[in-house]
C-alpha cells in the first residue's frame, strides 16, 4: 500500500486531466445531441400540428346537388381521416409536454433519466403517428386511384380540393414520423456511458 | 496498481449485478426477437393465401378476392415479409449481446434498425387496418360497397393476419425499449 500509493497519486496526476478533457469533450458531444434533439423536437410538432390542422379543417361542398346524393366532403365522412386527426393530435400535444424534459437533458446531459424516459415516449409517439398516416395513405390511396375489383370510385375526380388537403397532410404525418426516428436513434446514441 | 486505479476513480464496485442483468435484459430480447419473426412471417402469410372464389358468376363482374387486389394488402405482406427478414439477420445480433452484455456500438445500430423496422410495420399494419375496416363497414358518403358481405372468408383471414402484424409491432417497441435500457446501464 506505501509502495503503491506515490505510484498511483503519481498516475492519478497523470490520468485525472485526461478523464478531465475526455469527459468535457463527451459533455460537448452530448449537449449537441442534446441541443439538436429539442430543435428537431419543435420542427415535428410542428408537422404534427399541421398535419393535423389540414386534415381537420379539409371540407368540400361541390356547387352542385342532386335530389338523392351530397357533395359534400369532409374529413369525418371517412373513419379513417378522423383517427389520423386525432393521432396526430396526440403526437403533437406530447411533442409539446416532452419540451421540458428535452430542456432537461441539455442542461444536465449526463443524466440518463430523462433520455430513456424521452426514447420510450418517442417510440410509441413514431408507431401513432406512423399508423395514422399508413391508415390515412391508404384511404387518400384509394380515393386517387379507385379500386376496379371492389367496384370502389375514385372520389378525388370530383373532389379535388378535399384530396389535396389530405395528401398534404398526409405527407406531413410522414415528416413527423421520419423527424420522431431520428429523435429515437439520437437518444438511443446519446444514452451510451463510457 | 489496476485495483488502486479503480478504486480512485470509484468504478468497478458493482460491474457484475449490472452485467447480470444485461445478460438476462439480451436474453429476453433475444425471446422477444423470435415471438416478433413468428408473429410477421404468420400476417405475411395468412394475408398471401387468401384466395376466395364466390360459386356463381355473371358476365361483367369478377367474384373473386385475392391479397393483390389491394394494393395495400400488397404492401402488407411485403412490409411484413421484409420485417421479418430482418429479424431473423438480427437473431446473431442478438445472440452476440448475450455472449457480450457490454457492446455498445452493436446495439445503437440495433435501435436504428428496430425503430426504422416499426415504422414500417406500424405503416403497413395500419394501411391494412384501414382497408379491412372500410371492407367490414363502407361508406356511404364515398359509395363503397362493403365487400364483407360477400367474401366472408377472404375478410375473416385478412382480419386475422392483422393480429399478428400488430403482435410484431408491439415486440418490436419492446425490444427497443430493452436496447435503451441495456445502453444506459453501465
Amino acid at each position: 500500500m506505501a509502495i503503491d500509493v506515490p505510484e498511483s497519486s503519481a498516475g492519478a496526476k497523470g490520468k485525472a486531466p485526461l478523464i478531465a478533457t475526455t469527459a468535457a469533450a463527451l459533455g460537448g458531444y452530448k449537449k449537441g445531441i442534446a441541443i439538436m434533439d429539442f430543435i428537431l423536437r419543435i420542427c415535428a410538432m410542428i408537422s404534427a400540428l399541421a398535419a393535423s390542422a389540414a386534415m381537420g379543417t379539409s371540407e368540400e361542398t361541390l356547387p352542385f346537388f342532386t335530389q338523392f346524393f351530397q357533395f359534400q366532403a369532409s374529413y369525418d365522412d371517412l373513419p379513417t381521416f378522423s383517427f389520423f386527426v386525432i393521432a396526430m393530435a396526440l403526437v403533437a400535444s406530447y411533442l409539446v409536454l416532452s419540451l421540458p424534459f428535452s430542456i432537461v437533458s441539455i442542461i444536465r446531459p449526463h443524466v440518463a433519466g430523462p433520455r430513456l424516459l424521452l426514447l420510450i415516449l418517442d417510440t410509441i409517439a413514431l408507431s401513432l403517428a406512423t399508423a395514422g398516416g399508413g391508415a390515412a395513405t391508404a384511404i387518400v390511396y384509394l380515393a386517387h386511384n379507385g379500386n376496379a375489383n371492389t367496384n370502389w370510385l375514385a372520389i378525388c375526380q370530383q373532389f379535388g380540393d378535399f384530396c389535396q388537403k389530405a395528401s398534404g397532410a398526409v405527407v406531413a404525418s410522414f415528416i413527423t414520423a421520419v423527424i420522431l426516428l431520428f429523435l429515437v436513434v439520437m437518444s438511443g446514441f446519446a444514452l451510451r456511458r463510457q | 496498481m489496476m485495483k488502486a486505479g479503480e478504486l480512485e476513480i470509484g468504478e468497478a464496485k458493482s460491474s457484475t449485478p449490472i452485467s447480470g442483468v444485461n445478460r438476462g435484459i439480451s436474453i429476453l430480447d433475444f425471446i422477444l426477437r423470435i415471438l416478433a419473426f413468428v408473429g410477421t412471417l404468420a400476417s405475411a402469410i395468412a394475408m398471401g393465401t387468401t384466395n376466395e372464389t364466390l360459386p356463381f358468376f355473371t358476365q361483367f363482374t369478377r367474384f373473386r378476392a385475392e391479397y393483390d387486389d389491394l394494393p395495400t394488402f400488397t404492401f402488407f405482406v411485403v412490409a411484413n415479409a421484409g420485417v421479418s427478414a430482418y429479424l431473423v439477420l438480427s437473431l446473431p445480433l442478438s445472440i452476440f449481446h448475450i455472449v457480450r452484455s457490454s457492446a455498445q456500438k452493436s446495439r445503437n445500430i440495433l435501435i436504428f434498425f428496430d425503430t426504422a423496422m416499426l415504422a414500417l410495420l406500424t405503416a403497413g399494419a395500419s394501411a391494412a387496418a384501414a382497408i379491412v375496416y372500410l371492407a367490414h363497414k363502407g361508406n356511404t358518403k364515398a359509395n363503397w360497397f362493403a365487400i364483407c358481405q360477400q367474401f366472408n372468408s377472404f375478410c375473416e383471414r385478412t382480419s386475422g393476419s392483422l393480429i399478428g402484424s400488430f403482435v410484431g409491432a408491439f415486440a418490436l417497441i419492446l425490444l427497443i425499449f430493452l436496447s435503451a435500457v441495456a445502453l444506459s446501464r453501465r
